[in-house]
């Protein structure tokens, strides 16, 4: 190894809407070196690779290849530079075949199929990889897939290539190519950033892993020189006092009557054969780190995904079996679903503060309203704007003018005029000012006082100690640890949630 | 005919009875050590049930009936045959039931009195008697086809014949209070009500119930077959769970000609059927499973066995839960009775008695 990184980033620092994903953030690649990132979600692992590879642009520091400095406006603009980045979601165009992806982009003027198909077997059986290269992507599961995104990365010659959680949809077996890939890659000197939650994977594979917590580099040392517990403790070491959520929980709600039983949910493959009960009064958090399957357990429990066809396992709603097709059906049942994704699933941003919440009720009154009765909007949009505390001029304000905290107020007051008995809350605090961060906590812990049954789904340890009467943690699609608040940690929490 | 399309469509869909899941242990049922932890005071060979008088703990321990004093267990009576269940009479004296098909009372204002029936119901696997303040038995016959110590063979032909009769000491009347309950085992009378364990059903039921509106079923979906219910100072109950249901089993259960093939050709030991302890040799049938720990796939297999206490408070509401798990030995919990802030149990699987300090698992269990 020489002295040059490869790569490096200096006081990189990126901001969304004013808040830093990154801030100050160090970082040296070094040539044909494996080089893990890891951190809890939020951490700003992607946000530094994405940078990298032109996919968003600093605000300020530098990024330097092979000690010259470049700023890379695109994501073919990193390319050039030899940045290339294979994503957890592939990038691929599902109507073309493995072999047209792998050299889109490289076409002559005049293509012959056969050639392409011949040159793309030889190709990827150079790389042991058993993908047919002229079958469609669209009917690849989700590893082939990953394996066409690899081959791409390497046929484009890529000096840099950073794997955002390359392993999380790999087979073993797969997953035993893939590294032997990566230390065949590394052998051409091609330097490898690593991203993913799978420690004992990136302890295996690195050269050297670098934390990194909150939007700030933590520690960067020597694989040899961390173990598991060293790694979690930079990844969760922050004091709770010093965060917006404040100290954990210390008066720990009864639990009532169990309201909803998940037993061996299944669907697809991020949720593998799920079970957990929510009980009535009490706040249920769930913690896990992305792509654990909490969204889309809870999703499926709304009715707003369906679990898989056959053998799906059982959703049990007060002891009754439910299968829902449509959300308006669990709705009625009385499970109301918060959004994470406020802007596309909460609300009409186009429509006042009053309709947005008297569509909620429309939802469980299906038939009983079938006309839009403008003063019932009104009355039903002042009292919640009252009672949640909404902050705007009027109840006619429209929703896409308020800030992001009184949206997820409407967002929860469109739930909660439904009357529901389960409220599944995911992420609701994200994206929200600090100030409204601890009025929805309270509107939630009014939830549960009342007796209601209340899921708090969140990527924020701090946040799940503070607000659960009792954690669950979440793994590879299923719920693998249950903690109370007097015992759990942040260190235990991680420690179960990374596999 | 629209019902077996149906069934036939849940069997091909995997969904409704064929969905074949299992009550997760979470929340008050999570699961801990303090059955495991719980001190042994004494090993025998076929104890059945354990009673107090509030005083005194009496274990019935195959023909004989044993008093706990000073940590050590001493003989105070001994019938002609098995006794399947012990219960204390208020005034002294005990209530037994003698090979399932007889309940006698001995000592007391009533010695001596005895029923094999109740009009045309023969008694013929009791398995539980608990004791009303003002003196009446309720006694639960598990199956009245199959003698207690056959109960799997009961829980492997879906019986239902399970009853439940209320017997009066003072004037030797009895009536039955139910039916065709899957394996009733353990009664105890509550808020006006008699709660029953129904193993089978994996519930606990009010029969006799009181008009005040209560709902028939005081707690069901529970992960283990029910079995004695005693009731808990301060209120509430101490339910015991023989067992723990599992999916290989309960899928057993839905393969009927399986099912029948396994009663007609394989030993006892070896059905894929719950169990008062398992491991002990590799005939018995495994459930493959695997477990994830550190990025590495083991294969581990759930035993048949498990030991689980439940408390249950006055609605019928679990407060916590006492656990001797997979890798535990104090296994098979059938029996229970509190006594001087101990919970004394007796674990059929290792065939002990255990005591534990209720204060202390509280402290544990709920802060």
């Amino acid at each position: 190894m020489t002295s040059t990184p490869a790569l490096e980033m200096r006081k990189a620092t990126k901001k969304y809407v004013g808040v830093p994903a990154i801030e100050d953030v160090d970082f040296a690649l070094l040539p044909g070196e494996i080089h893990s990132i890891v951190g809890e979600n939020g951490a700003g692992k992607s946000t530094l690779t994405k940078i990298m590879a032109g996919v968003v642009q600093l605000d300020s520091g530098q990024m330097l290849i092979d000690g010259q400095e470049v700023r890379p406006l695109t994501p073919n603009d990193a390319q050039k530079l030899g940045v290339a980045m294979v994503f957890q979601e592939t990038t691929l165009v599902p109507t073309m075949t493995v072999a047209q992806n792998l050299f889109l982009g490289q076409e002559k003027f005049f293509n012959r199929l056969r050639g392409i198909y011949i040159a793309a077997q030889q190709f990827l059986q150079s790389l042991q990889f058993d993908v047919d290269p002229t079958a469609q992507v669209s009917l690849l599961g989700a590893a082939k897939k990953q394996m066409v995104e690899i081959a791409r990365a390497v046929l484009h010659k890529a000096k840099i290539i950073i794997f955002d959680e390359p392993t999380a949809s790999l087979t073993p077996e797969e997953k035993k190519y893939f590294f032997d890939l990566v230390y065949s890659l590394k052998a051409r000197g091609v330097s490898v950033i690593f991203i993913s939650h799978a420690l004992e994977e990136a302890l295996q594979v690195s050269d050297r892993i670098t934390v990194l917590r909150d939007g700030r580099h933590v520690v960067t040392d020597e694989a040899s020189q961390f173990d598991r517990a060293r790694i979690v403790q930079a990844m969760v070491g922050r004091d709770l006092s010093q965060t917006l959520y404040g100290q954990r929980k210390k008066q720990i709600r009864p639990q009532g009557k169990r309201v909803l039983s998940v037993q061996n949910l299944r669907m697809a493959a991020m949720v593998k054969n799920n079970s957990l009960s929510v009980f009535a009064g009490q706040v249920t958090g769930v913690f896990g780190l992305v792509g654990s399957g909490r969204t889309e357990t809870f999703k499926v429990v709304a009715g707003v995904i369906k679990r898989d066809f056959m053998h799906g396992g059982e959703v049990l709603l007060h002891g009754r079996p439910v299968r829902y097709f449509v959300p308006a059906s669990g709705v009625r049942d009385g499970i109301a679903y918060v959004t994470e994704d406020r802007k596309v699933e909460g609300f009409f941003e186009t429509k006042s503060i009053a309709d947005n919440i008297y569509l909620g009720l429309l939802a469980k009154l299906r038939g009983k309203r079938p006309l839009f009765r403008r003063s019932e909007s009104a009355e039903v949009g002042e009292h919640w704007i009252k009672r949640l505390n909404v902050r705007a001029i009027g109840k006619d304000v429209k929703a896409i003018e308020l800030s992001g905290g009184n949206q997820q107020k409407v967002v929860i007051a469109k739930a909660l005029v439904q009357e529901p008995d389960l409220i599944i809350f995911d992420e609701p605090t994200r994206g929200v000012d600090v100030g409204a961060i601890s009025e929805i906590h309270a509107i939630i812990n009014r939830l549960a006082d009342e007796g209601k049954a209340v899921v708090v789904i969140s990527s924020y340890l701090p946040e799940v100690m503070a607000i659960s009467d009792r954690i669950l943690v979440q793994r590879m699609g299923k719920v693998v640890e249950e903690y109370s608040p007097a015992e759990a940690t942040e260190e235990k929490i991680m420690y179960a949630a990374i596999h | 005919m629209i019902a077996t399309v149906l069934a036939w469509k849940d069997r091909l869909l995997g969904r409704g009875d064929a969905a074949i899941t299992v009550p997760v242990f979470d929340g008050a049922l999570k699961s801990n050590r303090l059955i495991e932890d719980a001190t042994a005071v004494a090993t025998m060979d076929a104890p059945e049930d354990v009673a107090t008088d509030g005083q005194t703990v009496y274990v019935a321990d195959g023909a004989r009936v044993l008093r706990l004093q000073h940590d050590d267990l001493h003989e105070v009576h001994r019938c002609a045959g098995h006794i399947t269940a012990l219960a204390c009479v208020p005034g002294g004296g005990f209530a037994l039931a003698i090979e399932g098909k007889e309940v006698r009372i001995e000592g007391g204002a009533h010695h001596g009195r005895q029923w094999s029936a109740v009009g045309a119901e023969r008694f013929n696997a009791v398995n539980a008697i608990s004791v009303t303040q003002d003196g009446r038995l309720h006694v639960t016959d598990g199956s009245s086809t199959r003698p207690h110590g056959q109960w799997k063979h009961d829980l492997m032909s879906l019986g239902r014949s399970g009853r439940v009769f209320e017997l009066t000491p003072a004037d030797g009347a009895g009536r039955v209070l139910a039916t065709h309950l899957h394996y009733a085992f353990g009664a105890c009378e509550m808020d006006g009500s008699v709660w029953v364990s129904e193993s089978w059903r994996h519930h606990v039921t009010r029969v006799n119930r009181a008009r005040n509106g209560s709902p028939p079923t005081v707690t069901d979906a529970l992960p283990g077959y029910p079995s004695r219910i005693v009731p808990a100072q301060g209120g509430g109950v101490w339910l015991t769970c023989f067992a723990l249901r599992t999916q290989l089993v309960e899928f057993v259960l839905r393969e009927h000609t399986y099912r029948k093939r396994m009663i007609a050709e394989v030993p006892p030991a070896y059905w894929i059927a719950p169990a008062l302890n398992s491991g002990n040799t590799f005939l018995e049938p495994m459930q493959g499973a695997q477990l994830k720990m550190m990025g590495i796939v083991k294969p581990w297999a759930p035993p048949r066995s498990y030991g689980l206490v439940v408390r249950l408070d006055e609605d019928g509401l679990v407060r916590y839960s006492l656990h001797s798990r997979y890798d535990g030995k104090n296994h098979g919990v059938a029996a229970a009775a509190e006594c001087d802030g101990k919970l004394y149990l007796i674990a059929m699987g290792n065939r002990r008695l255990l005591a534990l300090d209720i204060a202390a698992a509280e402290r544990e269990l709920l802060g």
